[in-house]
């Protein structure tokens, strides 16, 4: 198959792997996440065996029966793992989704490249495919990395359903991936400068990433005080329940803030399906379904714009305009 | 003869830039087994003709053909034909000779290119370089690197844009034979921006200046080295046509 857009995957494949700069960041990235899988399944396996340890010594005092089992969920583990998929994977995502277009056009072969009969829609296409195929082949290592250590590290093996949900995860965190690398080539290629498409992609990461996420956090009574503010209280869920209601417009006000961030659907999404959010741990995948889905379909919807946008705006009049 | 190359009345506005055009109202013929030389100070509007000419620009009034297809509405029939060799274009440092000109013939449509790779190369003297990455040649390599891809799906015009440019005496004398050898081995038409006027006296049959946009002349070479007996070489006959502007 030698279809342009086909040719265009296999060149990019091949510049990636011989690429310092791309390999660097995807290297640094991985090993955050990696970092944080293993320390969390380490402080896993430090609480099984302080567990085991106790029940030894309730055992050998007679009173082995009074011994509750600590509540211990391996995929809660992965949630430092997702928190740097969506910051620093999502930068990472920006600088190749911006090298795709910035190599093209500092080298001058954009010129030669729009000479031969091939559209901007099939070379976007083909460049889009080629990261879609890295990040693809990433976050399968990852995923593969994940289990590793939270069954040889945590001591604990992932039921089957476990699996499915970290599969669900690990396809939201490759939309994501995506949607930033799709909306960074988009971007470089519509700027007349490049310098102006990666300060403004940086600029909307910090907003996006950062800013909307940490005005939600911090309104949530959740995070006002460690360990959250009804907790230590000692007030139970009905009553903060109650207490709440008070407070919906102020509940709906963070909300919809949230709900303009992206890599807040992102993260929902994933902490719901992995159980990180305890209001779905261990529930079925139906219902997680049944509360996600919007947010979902916002990163769908987010994946189709960006990839929709690069396409459309890779044509030769949009990227060899004058600077 | 046939024209390769014909435009009527082409002119070029860029957007947002009042003031005289870049190109204006040229009209010019270049036939079929031409070396055609387009001659101009910078910024007479040479590159913006070719990026014309190669379908990169369209132009804001007027027409253009190569090889009978209009630039515009035919614009993939257009660069089937052509070979394109802009300026100081670098290529892909982290792939071998031989990728990066697989790369360029699959775009072109060959479906097995590496018989007609080894052809190209052997045509330009430059086989035993294929495995080598292209971070480690020299200017005057890359630029035979930047003819092989011109012509690796055998064009019938090519466009070369400054094609000496930054290359030492060396290398000038190695490309002005490619080009001599391309034309009269292989029978292209080519048409070549620049502002070197040693290598168009030894390789161009016809010539063109532009100045601001307007073609001020056109003849072929041999016509004005005879039209101006008074001039002793072919830069003292273009300061002359570019200080009459005829």
């Amino acid at each position: 198959m030698n279809s342009p857009t086909l040719v265009f995957c296999r060149k990019e494949l091949r510049d990636a792997f011989r690429n310092r700069l791309v390999l660097l960041l995807i290297a640094g990235m991985s090993l955050v996440v990696v970092l944080s899988v293993v320390v969390a399944a380490a402080g896993f396996h430090a609480k099984v065996v302080d567990y085991q340890s106790y029940v030894k010594a309730m055992q050998s005092a007679g009173q082995a029966e009074n011994v509750t089992a600590p509540q211990l969920f391996p995929l809660q583990l992965l949630r430092g793992a997702i928190e740097y998929l969506e910051i620093v994977g999502s930068i990472v995502a920006i600088i190749i989704g911006y090298s795709l277009t910035a190599k093209e056009k500092n080298r001058g072969t954009l010129r030669l490249l729009f000479s031969r009969p091939v559209g901007g829609a099939s070379m976007a296409a083909g460049k889009l495919l080629s990261v879609a195929v890295i990040w693809f082949a990433v976050i399968v290592v990852l995923g593969a990395i994940m289990l590793a250590s939270v069954s040889l590290v945590g001591g604990i093996t992932p039921s089957s359903a476990e699996v499915i949900k970290l599969v669900i995860a690990l396809a939201f965190s490759w939309m994501y991936l995506m949607m930033w690398t799709a909306f960074s080539y988009w971007l470089a290629g519509r700027a007349r400068r490049l310098s102006t498409a990666l300060v403004v992609g940086l600029i909307v990461w910090l907003v996006v990433v950062l800013v909307i996420p940490q005005i939600g956090d911090t309104m949530d009574p959740d995070n006002q005080v460690p360990g959250g503010l009804f907790k230590s209280l000692q007030v139970d869920k009905p009553q903060e329940q109650a207490v709440m209601a008070h407070f919906s417009g102020y509940e709906t006000t963070r909300n919809d803030l949230e709900n303009t961030s992206i890599s807040k659907h992102y993260e929902r999404a994933s902490f719901a399906y992995l159980g990180i959010k305890d209001k779905y741990n261990q529930q079925s995948l139906g219902l997680i379904w049944r509360d996600m889905w919007a947010n979902v379909t916002w990163l769908i919807g987010g994946l189709a714009a960006a990839l929709g946008l690069a396409v459309a705006y890779g044509k030769k009049r949009h990227l060899l305009r004058k600077a | 003869m046939r024209a390769a190359i014909r435009t009527n009345g082409l002119t070029k506005r860029y957007n947002g830039k009042a003031g005289e055009p870049a190109l204006a109202d040229l009209s010019l013929e270049v036939p079929e087994g031409e070396v055609f030389g387009l001659l101009g100070h910078n910024g007479a509007g040479k590159t913006t003709t070719v990026s014309i000419l190669t379908t990169l620009l369209d132009p804001t009034a007027g027409s253009a053909e190569v090889q009978g297809a209009d630039v515009g509405k035919s614009s993939a029939k257009v660069r089937r034909s052509i070979g394109y060799l802009p300026e100081n274009v670098e290529f892909y440092d982290s792939l071998s000779l031989e990728e990066n000109l697989v790369f360029f013939a699959r775009l072109s449509g060959l479906s097995r290119p590496r018989e007609r790779i080894r052809e190209v190369l052997s045509f330009l003297d430059f086989e035993g370089h294929e495995k080598e990455r292209l971070s480690t040649f020299s200017k005057g390599m890359r630029q035979r690197v930047g003819i092989a891809q011109a012509i690796l799906h055998k064009p019938s015009v090519l466009f070369l844009d400054e094609p000496t440019s930054g290359l030492d005496p060396a290398g000038v004398k190695l490309l002005r034979d490619i080009i001599v050898r391309l034309n009269s081995e292989l029978g292209m038409t080519i048409f070549m921006n620049t502002h070197l006027l040693a290598e168009v006296t030894k390789t161009c049959t016809s010539i063109g200046v532009l100045r601001a946009g307007r073609l001020i002349y056109h003849d072929s070479l041999e016509r004005t080295l005879r039209s101006f007996p008074a001039q002793d070489s072919l830069e003292e006959i273009y300061l002359h046509i570019e200080a009459s502007g005829a």
